[in-house]
């Protein structure tokens, strides 16, 4: 490249990596928003991907009651991890903040389940939870949480809190690690001030630290969000959706209408449905904490 | 300001929620060790005579060694991929405007969320139309939908890190820009360059959906191993854990390596450690 690269050339950079991700994931993208106008089924005969409108829209949109069901299910779990995670990992981040001096060595071992592979922490905590020899179960019973011989995995009312506790077992460190590095990045001045004009913790912490955080908090309750709307690995080992549809996340559903039933039309219309909000989370994610720096700066929301 | 009472209740606070978080892998880490026994145990067993019997056996008896190999394969080669076609990108992103540069920037954001479930299918019927499926260079692709993105990022903020004045210089001193790049930036960029290798080795040898679709037989990686060990008739939970374990380890000392840099690149570049 040498000579040639200035101000016009440069940009030919971006090819190589453009085209790649134009190859295998733009172009499948759109093949799945045309898959979804047809009727391709592999399991069925005569379904050989002829062009039927909107029909399979319409299907999910006026018909599909597992797929709402399952949507709403996706969006408690959402919600309930994003508000227990945040809550937990923020007071664990300002704990860490305010009273342990050495805090980086106690923060390399909060890290461990974050970075477990997902099916193996799905693994890991199937062995914990089974139902009359998991080292979990036993000492829940031992304090009388569950009754004896439940087994937490095929019981359709404590299945779901179940896999919430996993994720939240699994990522309140990630929110803890970001807040942290967040409250470190912090300017010492505005504390100062209010401590100055009198302000109490309490004050402090509302008038202060969360006004000043909060670009960190919208980006870790996002980037927490669009995560959990993805979850599959989980819960694919532990219940692979069950007991019966209790624990049938969207990406669960999914799976299960293109891989199970083989139905790839109308599967293809459940898939962009959970594209599209996962778009959305995104480019509210993008605005919320890059935009508001102006357009043309590189990212930089912390202090170095 | 801070009494000692409150910092002796911290520090509890604090050692109850090590335990919580810690105990899980500790405990699947002494079952890989525990005899058939000491795992079916009514009460859970802390302490025991280890047993190193369950490592060979699930590993080469049971055929699990290849699956160590293809993960390691896999990861390494997304890595160098991502990083190959993504740093030239993000030098360019860091150092020049085009128009439309940030609705391409944020189309890389929207690479690295996309929802496997929703891409898979089609990427499985392009890969057999090409006829790559059950073939690790399947795998290899899939991944890079997310690494290349993560590079992008993350190398367009350490690239941007770097004074100007140095490119400056460097042309003073007869580089031309690609000589300033390669020579005199690249360089300079390397520590974030391996901490952003090591993150995309981490996020392949993690990733379970693209590879359990994509190939099923020989080129299977060692997440995609995971699910047939549990079985509804008696699961042998100290292959399991075993397994759990190599497929964990490795991961886990690697972040130490990384951790300076784990927050920006688990933060897209948005906040630095």
């Amino acid at each position: 490249m040498g000579a040639v690269l200035d101000r016009g050339t440069a940009p030919l950079l971006l090819v190589p990596s453009v085209i790649l991700l134009l190859v295998i994931l733009v172009g499948p993208f759109f093949y799945m928003v045309w898959t979804g106008f047809t009727d391709l089924h592999y399991a069925l005969p005569g379904r050989d991907g002829s062009f039927v409108g909107f029909d399979n829209f319409r299907r999910l949109m006026q018909e599909d009651q597992i797929f709402w069901k399952s949507f709403l299910l996706t969006m408690k779990f959402v919600f309930w991890v994003v508000t227990i995670e945040f809550i937990l990992g923020f007071a664990l981040a300002m704990l860490l903040f305010h009273y342990i001096r050495q805090h980086r060595f106690i923060l390399t071992l909060l890290l461990v389940p974050m970075m477990l592979a997902p099916v193996a922490v799905g693994l890991i905590w199937k062995l914990l939870l089974q139902g009359d020899l998991g080292m979990v179960t036993y000492y829940m019973r031992l304090i009388g949480i569950i009754d004896l011989r439940t087994a937490v995995m095929s019981n359709a009312s404590l299945v779901m809190p179940a896999i919430m506790m996993i994720d939240v077992w699994q990522w309140t460190p990630f929110v803890t690690l970001v807040m942290l590095a967040g409250l470190l990045s912090l300017p010492k001045e505005p504390f100062e001030a209010a401590v100055m004009d009198g302000a109490g913790p309490v004050q402090v912490f509302r008038d202060v630290t969360l006004p000043l955080l909060r670009p960190i908090i919208a980006l870790v309750m996002l980037l927490r969000g669009i995560d959990a709307f993805k979850e599959f690995d989980k819960v694919f080992i532990l219940t692979g959706g069950g007991p019966g549809i209790a624990t049938e996340m969207l990406s669960i559903y999914t799976f299960r209408i293109n891989f199970k039933n083989w139905d790839l039309g109308y599967g293809a219309v459940s898939a962009f449905m959970v594209y599209l909000v996962v778009l959305i989370m995104c480019s509210i994610f993008y605005k919320a904490v890059y935009w508001n720096e102006g357009r043309a700066k590189p990212p930089k929301a912390g202090k170095s | 300001m801070i009494s000692r009472g409150w910092r002796m209740a911290a520090v509890a606070t604090l050692v109850v929620v090590l335990v919580v978080f810690l105990t899980p892998y500790i405990w699947i880490f002494l079952t890989s060790f525990k005899t058939r026994l000491d795992a079916l145990a009514d009460v859970p067993v802390w302490a025991f005579t280890p047993t190193f019997e369950h490592y060979p056996k699930i590993f080469i008896d049971k055929g699990y060694l290849p699956l160590v190999w293809n993960s390691l394969f896999v990861a390494i080669s997304s890595t160098l991929l991502s990083l190959t076609v993504g740093t030239p990108a993000a030098y360019v992103f860091a150092r020049y405007d085009f128009p439309g540069k940030e609705d391409l920037f944020f189309f890389f954001l929207t690479t690295r969320m996309a929802p496997p479930i929703s891409i898979v299918v089609p990427m499985f019927l392009l890969f057999s139309v090409l006829g790559l499926t059950d073939k690790p260079i399947a795998v290899i692709l899939a991944h890079t939908t997310f690494n290349v993105s993560l590079v992008v990022w993350m190398m367009r903020g350490f690239f941007a890190d770097i004074p100007r004045e140095i490119d400056e210089a460097a042309m003073m001193d007869g580089h031309t820009r690609g000589g300033t790049f390669l020579k005199v930036l690249l360089p300079l960029a390397a520590p974030g360059m391996a901490a952003t290798a090591v993150l995309c080795f981490i996020l392949s040898w993690n990733e379970f959906l693209y590879a359990f679709i994509l190939v099923a037989f020989e080129g299977r990686t060692l997440t995609v191993g995971i699910p047939g060990l549990v079985t509804p008739h008696g699961t042998l939970w100290g292959q399991v854990a075993a397994v759990a374990v190599v497929a964990t380890l490795p991961i886990l000392l690697f972040t130490f390596l990384v951790q300076k840099h784990l927050v920006r690149g688990m933060t897209f570049g948005a906040v630095k450690g």
